[in-house]
């Protein structure tokens, strides 16, 4: 079968996150595709709706977790539209698992912390249910997510599942407006949230996805944190098609995100040119 | 020395389309005014014109064309296929490559083969067979092959390689396919012990592009005021991709032919198109053409060769051609190779 | 072209403008120059090789070029109808550009009596052209020249139009298989500057961007009717296109049709508005039955 076909996937699930945003949990047609499909975390796919085309998601569910792979994205195209118009029982087309992956292994000892903002998140929710089913291989576990408004926050089921878990530390915050009556998490842009929260970045990594203007104003935070820039991970988006290094679209200068990436240090990042 | 005559390579050409193969080679166009020839399948031997210069497009819709299906699919109520193209069948021979399209093969066959391979690319590079006819002269003064580590007569990605002499050609066995080539048609190639395969070099004179160094100057000089400049008469056509025999970008689109079946392809695409890079946001990394100009040229000179050891140009010239603004890569380059030469 | 050159010095050096854009020497010929100092001023050439529409460099989305500043620019005939008709369709303020007419004696192309390359003819659209020195610009400088002789583009338009309709498709068809769909005959074009064109519109796909035979006439059809009324001869489509696909005959037939149509054509007067820019109740509409 030539690279470009996709695997054919069943809409096993449709959980919808916020008004705009939604994860489709997809089974394998394939049997034994169903049993043997391996993925490792922050790898990606190309998402297909049969007549519209292709998209480009990170695998947002975790390489712990077999038979099924799930997706989140907001309906902002040709492509994530048609595939919001979808129903549970349909068919769609998936080609990977691409890209790099979050090295898990070398975080063995370490705190983990996880900054995430939006639908940033859903790359972050791979990596940290994969360090959470593997919890005692890791130190302190603190997740700092935030969005525009409560509405707006994505996985809100796991994330009362984490906030329950005395083995994580979860920090969630809306923007200055954005909370409601009721609300009882923080208030405030996450790069400021996560300066209160100040975990400790000596023996520690971390993860940080979300809007670009988020992820500028953590670095800094994180490195004030004593976060080293070759400890500090991040995923890179950009205009992909073919996922496989072919068709010359996805390049930041000398890298390719979707064969180099979509994980990047941010000591690499500050090493590419500001083309992303 | 194995020799073939003009004739015989003529009747090589009818032997092989009577056999059944698709023989490809440089041909007048019909129906256009437009002097010179370009690559085409031809219907009988007597179009075969390889004596009216560098063909005007690149050979490399052979092996990508313009347009290729991937796949069908079809729905029915419950299921979904996906039905495969049909793996190219039949023989394919070029007659008449040039070196810089045979060069502009085996660059593209790096990234086809990077990391994973490209089936439908080399299932098209392994049926066909390459007789490159070595240059005699540069088209004209836009060739720079021999500036990119190539030749007139270099052999990289060809098969065959043919050196004019008296009456015909000297012939350089450079792969498998080429010696079963002239093994399968013995009777239009002879031995002549007196022959001998000049090498055909380029005009003297010191090289104008260390490689090396361009290399270098793009690595650092990302943000260089130079890139504006090469902007202003940029008018972002993508002429120079679609010319170019080692461009290889490319789309892919799915197309409906009803609500239950329809095609997914893939086509030709260009780094110069404004909407090339654009995020579904609305968000462009490479908004302005000043950043489409650098990735054409840093792509080319920097990023492939950092990755697999050599540039993604060839120095067939066509670019600057087809450029309807006068844009210059030769120029472009050796304006580059002395600045970087000048920094120590 | 020393009457160009101190034109250009002078507008530069009283920063009336702060670049112009013209034609400069090279290698292979002329090619479009952008001069902001004198030095660069005195460089420029004007001659029978200047094919190039300078009039493209003024679409609104050539954000790098506005940032040079105020533009003039040298413009022909063509060229200045070009600018008309950006200044028509509210893409250009007529104050926001000095524009420098020059005299033309029509251009030269490749291509003599038997296709040879090396011996040169007058453009085909150069014999046609209905006003080869502009009357929409600030200055006027050179000379006039000997008329362009040759058969003209309308000649070609002729001999087609009395071709049995399946010859002419099939004349249309073998043209348009050899599009690659690269677009560069829309981004060299003056009259082009849609924001996004409506081939790069995906929701929905209203032209298929493959370069199959359906997707191509989709494609060239449409331009040639958004071009209708608006073309203005400047045949860079035709010299643009890498695969010599002939458009300078589908423009003119275009805007043959709307002369008879509609008594237009597209001068280098930009008051007067174009048959699709403006409703007249006295419009002929013989083909409403």
């Amino acid at each position: 079968m030539s690279l470009y076909q996709p695997h054919l996937m069943t809409i096993e699930a449709i959980q919808d996150e916020t008004p705009d945003t939604r994860t489709l949990r997809l089974a394998f047609r394939d049997a034994d595709l169903a049993a043997g499909f391996s993925f490792k975390a922050g790898q990606f796919g190309e998402y297909s709706v049969f007549g519209a085309g292709e998209c480009t998601f990170c695998i947002a569910s975790p390489p712990t977790r077999r038979g099924y792979i799930e997706c989140s994205f907001k309906a902002v195209g040709k492509v994530t539209r048609a595939l919001r118009d979808l129903e549970v029982g349909e068919i769609v087309g998936f080609r990977g698992p691409y890209g790099n992956a979050f090295p898990v292994e070398d975080w063995s000892g370490r705190r983990v912390l996880f900054v995430a903002g939006g639908i940033g998140l859903a790359p972050v929710r791979c990596v940290l249910w994969n360090v959470l089913d593997l919890r005692d291989r890791f130190d302190e576990v603190t997740l700092v997510y935030g969005a525009r408004s409560v509405a707006d926050l994505v996985y809100k089921r796991e994330l009362a599942g984490w906030r329950d878990r005395p083995d994580v530390r979860l920090v969630t915050t809306v923007d200055p407006g954005g909370e409601e009556p009721g609300w009882d998490g923080e208030v405030g842009f996450v790069p400021a949230v996560l300066e209160r929260a100040a975990p400790a970045g000596d023996n520690a990594v971390a993860v940080v996805c979300g809007p670009p203007i988020m992820i500028k104003h953590t670095l800094p935070v994180l490195a004030r944190l004593g976060f080293p820039p070759d400890r500090i991970f991040t995923t890179l988006e950009n205009r992909m098609k073919c996922g496989v290094g072919k068709c010359g679209r996805c390049n930041v200068g000398p890298v390719y995100v979707c064969k180099d990436g979509p994980v990047f240090t941010a000591a690499e990042l500050a090493a590419l040119p500001a083309e992303y | 020395m194995t020799v073939i005559s003009e004739a015989d390579l003529q009747g090589l050409a009818a032997d092989l389309l009577a056999a059944g193969s698709t023989v490809w080679g440089p041909a007048r166009v019909p129906g256009t005014s437009r002097p010179g020839v370009e690559y085409r399948p031809l219907r009988e031997a007597a179009e075969l014109d390889l004596n009216a210069g560098l063909p005007l497009l690149p050979l490399k819709r052979v092996f990508l064309p313009p347009t290729e299906p991937l796949f069908w699919w079809e729905r029915t109520a419950a299921e979904v296929r996906l039905v495969p193209p049909a793996p190219p069948s039949g023989r394919v021979v070029v007659i008449g490559a040039r070196p810089c399209d045979a060069a502009g093969a085996d660059a593209m066959d790096r990234v086809m083969g990077w990391g994973c391979r490209d089936e439908l690319w080399f299932a098209r590079r392994e049926a066909a067979t390459l007789v490159t006819v070595a240059c005699e002269r540069p088209a004209d003064e836009a060739c720079f092959c021999a500036e990119v580590g190539l030749g007139p007569s270099h052999p990289r990605g060809s098969d065959l390689l043919l050196v004019a002499r008296p009456g015909g050609y000297a012939v350089e066995e450079i792969t498998e396919k080429g010696r079963a080539l002239v093994a399968a048609y013995p009777h239009r190639f002879r031995e002549d012990e007196r022959a001998t395969l000049d090498e055909l070099t380029a005009a003297e004179g010191p090289a104008r592009i260390d490689l090396a160094a361009v290399q270098r100057w793009l690595s650092d000089h990302f943000d260089d005021e130079t890139w504006n400049e090469i902007a202003l008469r940029c008018h972002g056509c993508g002429a120079c991709a679609s010319v170019c025999p080692a461009c290889h970008c490319f789309d892919i689109v799915d197309e409906p032919d009803s609500l239950l079946a329809g095609t997914r392809r893939r086509n030709w695409d260009s780094c110069q198109a404004s909407r090339f890079t654009v995020h579904a946001s609305g968000h462009n990394p490479r908004e302005g053409q000043h950043a489409r100009v650098r990735q054409r040229v840093m792509h080319k000179f920097q990023v492939f060769p950092k990755r697999f050891g050599r540039v993604l140009c060839t120095g067939c010239g066509r670019c600057t051609r087809a450029c309807p603004a006068g844009q210059d890569l030769f120029e472009t380059l050796t304006l580059v190779s002395a600045r970087a030469l000048e920094t120590p | 072209m020393r009457e160009l050159r101190e034109l250009a010095a002078r507008l530069l050096e009283a920063n009336d403008v702060q670049v112009v854009i013209g034609w400069e020497e090279w290698g292979r010929g002329v090619r479009p120059a952008f001069a902001r100092t004198l030095a660069e001023a005195d460089r420029l050439v004007f001659d029978q090789r200047c094919v190039h529409n300078l009039a493209t460099y003024l679409h609104p989305r050539r954000k790098h070029i506005r940032r040079l500043g105020r533009p003039a620019v040298v413009v022909k005939g063509c060229d200045a109808r070009a600018a008309a008709g950006l200044i028509r369709d509210n893409q250009l303020r007529r104050e926001d550009v000095v524009l420098i007419g020059v005299r033309c004696p029509g251009m030269w192309v490749e291509g003599g009596a038997e296709g040879l390359p090396g011996d040169r003819k007058w453009a085909d659209r150069c014999v046609s052209c209905p006003q080869r020195t502009p009357t929409l610009c600030d200055h006027l400088v050179g000379e006039d020249g000997p008329e362009p002789d040759g058969p003209g583009l309308e000649a070609q338009v002729e001999r087609l139009q009395a071709l049995p309709m399946a010859e002419r498709w099939a004349f249309w068809s073998s043209a348009f298989e050899r599009c690659v769909r690269c677009y560069a005959c829309r981004e060299v074009c003056p009259l082009c500057f849609c924001d996004r064109c409506l081939a790069d519109k995906s929701v929905p796909q209203w032209i298929e961007s493959s370069p199959h035979q359906r997707g191509n006439v989709a494609w060239h059809l449409a331009r040639a009717l958004h071009l209708a009324g608006r073309c203005v001869g400047c045949g860079e489509c035709e010299r643009a296109c890498p695969a010599g696909i002939p458009l300078s005959i589908l423009n003119a037939r275009l805007q043959q049709s709307v002369r008879e149509r509609f008594e237009f054509v597209a001068s280098d007067d930009p008051s007067v508005p174009s048959p699709i820019g403006q409703f007249r109740v006295d419009d002929g509409q013989e083909f409403i039955r």
